[in-house]
């Protein structure tokens, strides 16, 4: 069987550094493959030159055996290759059926038409979307629907994930998966990436490991097991490090440093309670619209007031109720987000740029002298404490991979020395070596007074983390436990009914 | 993208001196005493606006009223002045209305959440008219005799440069600390790459948008006083001429982007040398109005769909290269 796609010697590098070297790699009609490898190890890359993005430096790519180039994006799609991203490229004002057919039009098209035919197209695909919705609308597993859709209108051969899964809820990675496995049946090849090995084990026929810009090692699933492909990826053993059963000793609780009352914003948080205390790690758990992150949004300024309709905050046993996010952090509250493309980082700046601009933000005097020597000793002191990692010190926040740009974005909120650190889901797209480093990093910091606030979807994480565990349901805390006598089952129960 | 930015400054200054060879050697006129100082004095008082134009474009902003309230407060202090106002105390009043208009449009902006493009280009018509209205009568206002430091600022020497020159470079250089090495300047970049990571990191975003128009709007009285010292008086006709889109184009062509946080003095520097090189030599080839203006829209049309491919605004587009996580 000639390969769909073939890569052979292709390597891509930026300004003189490497993203990816010299890689041989093959995508078979029909099968699933998936991509790991660090952070930074080119995974992106090496999906971006499949997909028309980037051009190869050098190497060739044979398309059904045949030499090809691919220029862009959409020729690409002319390929039969389309890729989703992670952050998606649907446009957001337009419904899901404009955005089906975009770019294939007619110049007058019928609405309503358009509409019926988007509903027959997407019950074929067995997508329940309304056709007619604005995307803004849709959650995350939705909108990835509604890329898929897209790409299988433009008959697509070969659909590459970025991270698929991050972003989608447990119930929506299930449909993802039966939805891959519904297509590779209809002969289509799928490509996905993910920092989740299981799900790499789970779904793929195939699993390429990538390491430094390198292919390490591509073979059957089958072949694999965790202890290998971490092997692979980071090249020594990691096992017992991540989410290990081993008993923790809860660490006792601190001052109460926030207090939240009878908390309420429209529907989604209501008439919420909870406190947090100083030197311990609260974990926040709840399914994806129980107003977890809104809820810590309001406690950090991020929402507006417009929005808040009651209740009263404390933090350090003072009412506060904050407008903007300002005095929040100048207090010492700070919020890391969950969306760090939207409201994390700032793009054109370098990492030294961003992480001064945390430590700058802090400050009052407008006129104060900065050097941009200020900034590169922080970004020196940060790179190194969370092991960011970057083609050349110069490199824009936008040119770093996935996980890098998290640990910038974290770096930035905690030069701000908060004394309540607010992580929204601070391993999402990170790899498992470096969500040991973060856990260890965010120990650190409860051990070092500070209290710490992490929200995450990922139960293990949760568990593994905190020291006390509040359950979030429908916009309000329901169950708050410690540690100690939290079990999975027990967690999930309180999430749920 | 880093290196097509670094070049596109080079590329103009490149222009910029290649105009003016080529200018210097068509036409005799181009290099005597008499058009430099013309050419120079234009450029100082076009690169005065353009460096109040560059800092609120860079916050993701821009100010069209900015010509009006050069000319309006000029008008108001000389008219004051000519009725007998001590010159700085009418000078006090202009500053005061400068910082009044200023504060009016970053208000509306910030706060009431209005686009800054509508919001000064709206400004500016309110602004003309009340000044028609009750700030003073007659279209052309003469500057006052006998005030030294104002003739000197028109037409003296320093350390050879002309004044206006003079006071161009001080304040570009002020400028470029500012953006470059204060909290503010730094504020500014954050507030113009990415207004919702700069708000959460805890910058505070509306006053600091007020700011930059009050800045922007103080420029604009001071370019109004270099003008109206190198030429002896401040015409209404200026506001009725196209200015605006002088100083625009010095911004734009200069590689500040229209979609924030890129761009510095550097700049409003080059854009400010090939602009004023072009509208002289144009003058002086004895092309017609409409034309040079026929040609300018054309070239700030080019500018923009330069800079809107390079750094596009639209996340959408952007995700298209910078697709993943
Ligand atoms: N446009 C770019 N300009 C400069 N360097 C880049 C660019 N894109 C990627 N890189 C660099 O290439 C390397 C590989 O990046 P890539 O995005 O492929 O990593 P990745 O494997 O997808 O990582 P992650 O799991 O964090 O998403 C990184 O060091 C990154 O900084
Ligand atoms: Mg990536």
């Amino acid at each position: 069987m000639t390969p769909l796609v073939q890569l052979r010697g292709v390597s891509k590098d930026f300004r003189g550094v490497m993203a990816i070297s010299e890689v041989n790699f093959e995508i078979r009609p029909g099968e699933i493959h998936a991509i790991l490898g660090e952070n930074g190890a080119g995974k992106s890359t090496l999906m971006k030159v499949l997909a028309g993005v980037y051009q190869p430096s050098s190497g060739e790519m044979l398309l059904d055996g045949q030499p090809a180039t691919l220029k862009s994006p959409s020729d690409a799609l002319s390929h039969g290759i389309a890729m989703v991203f992670q952050e998606t490229n649907l446009v957001p004002s337009m419904s899901v059926a404009q955005n089906i057919y975009l770019g294939d039009e007619k110049l007058f098209n019928r609405l309503r038409g358009l509409n019926i035919q988007a509903q027959r197209y997407l019950l074929s695909l067995n997508f329940y979307v309304d056709p007619t919705v604005q995307v803004s609308f849709l959650g995350a597993g939705k909108k990835q629907l509604v890329e898929i859709a897209r790409a299988v209108h433009h008959n697509a051969r070969l659909i590459i994930f970025d991270e698929p899964t991050a972003t989608l809820t447990p119930e929506e990675k299930f449909h993802f998966f039966n939805l891959a496995r519904r297509l590779k049946e209809e002969g289509m090849a799928i490509i996905f990436i993910s920092h989740a090995l299981e799900e790499a084990l789970q779904l793929a026929d195939r699993i390429t490991v990538m390491r430094d810009a390198k292919v390490v090692v591509t073979d059957e699933t089958s072949k694999f097991d965790r202890d290998r492909i971490v092997q692979a990826m980071v090249g020594r053993s990691l096992s017992g490090e991540l989410y290990s059963d081993q008993a923790r000793v809860p660490r006792p609780m601190g001052r109460k440093i926030l207090s939240v009352e009878n908390l309420s914003m429209g529907n989604t948080v209501r008439n919420t309670s909870f406190s947090v205390f100083a030197g311990q790690v609260t974990g926040l758990f709840g399914l994806v619209g129980a107003g977890r992150t809104e809820t810590m949004k309001i406690v950090a300024g991020v929402l507006k007031r417009d929005y808040f309709h009651g209740g009263t905050v404390r933090f350090e046993d003072r009412p506060v109720r904050y407008r903007t996010p300002r005095p929040a952090v100048r207090d010492g509250i700070v919020y890391v987000t969950e969306d760090r493309k939207i409201e994390g980082f700032f793009e054109t700046m370098t990492i030294a740029g961003n992480i001064q601009l945390g430590d700058l933000a802090k400050g009052d005097n407008l006129l104060t002298p900065t050097t941009p020597r200020q900034g590169r000793d922080l970004a020196v002191e940060w790179t190194k404490r969370l092991g960011v990692r970057a083609i050349d010190a110069d490199a824009r926040v936008i040119e770093l991979s996935g996980g890098n740009q998290q640990k910038v974005v974290l770096a930035k909120a905690l030069v701000q020395k908060p004394k309540l650190v607010i992580l929204d889901e601070p391993t999402r797209g990170v790899d498992v070596g470096t969500i040991v480093e973060i856990h260890n990093f965010i120990n650190d910091l409860a051990d070092s007074g500070m209290a710490v606030v992490v929200i995450s979807s990922y139960l293990p994480e949760i568990i593994a983390l905190s020291d006390r565990i509040l359950v979030a349901r429908q916009g309000r805390i329901v169950e708050e436990m410690d540690v100690a006598e939290a079990t999975e089952s027990r967690i999930m129960y309180a999430a749920v009914h | 993208m880093g290196k097509v930015r670094l070049s596109q400054e080079g590329v103009v200054f490149a222009l910029a001196v290649a105009l003016f060879a080529v200018f210097a050697v068509l036409l005799n006129n181009f290099l005597t005493a008499g058009n430099l100082i013309a050419l120079v004095r234009s450029v100082s008082i076009l690169g005065i606006l353009g460096l109040g134009m560059g800092l609120v474009v860079i916050g993701r902003g821009i100010d069209l009223a900015m010509i009006a309230t050069m000319v309006v407060t000029l008008s108001w202090v000389l008219s004051m002045a000519q009725a007998g106002t001590p010159f700085d105390t009418a000078l006090a009043y202009g500053f005061l209305l400068a910082v009044a208009i200023g504060l009016a449009s970053g208000i509306l902006i910030a706060y009431a959440d209005i686009p800054a493009i509508f919001t000064t280009l709206a400004m500016g018509l309110v602004i003309y008219g009340s000044g028609r209205a009750f700030l003073f009568q007659i279209d052309v206002q003469n500057t006052p005799s006998g005030v030294a430091w104002f003739d000197f600022l028109g037409r003296g020497l320093l350390f050879g440069l002309p004044m206006p020159i003079a006071a161009f470079a001080v304040l570009a250089a002020l400028i470029a600390l500012m953006l470059m090495r204060t909290r503010f300047g730094r504020f500014v970049y954050a507030a113009g790459d990415n207004p919702l990571a700069a708000r959460i990191t805890g910058v505070p975003l509306r006053p600091l948008i007020v700011l930059q128009y009050v800045v922007s709007s103080l420029i604009a009285f001071l370019a109004g006083i270099v003008m109206a010292a190198a030429v002896s008086g401040m015409s209404t006709r200026v506001y009725n001429s196209t200015m605006i889109y002088d100083v625009l184009l010095v911004v734009v062509l200069g590689g500040i982007s229209l979609s924030g946080g890129r761009g510095g003095v550097r700049n409003v520097l080059v854009g400010t040398l090939l602009v004023g090189v072009l509208l002289n030599g144009m003058t002086i080839l004895d092309i017609t109005y409409t034309t040079q203006n026929l040609i300018k829209s054309l070239i700030l049309l080019l500018a923009i769909m330069v800079d809107s491919f390079i750094n596009p605004r639209d996340e959408q587009t952007s995700q298209q290269s910078q697709g993943d996580i």
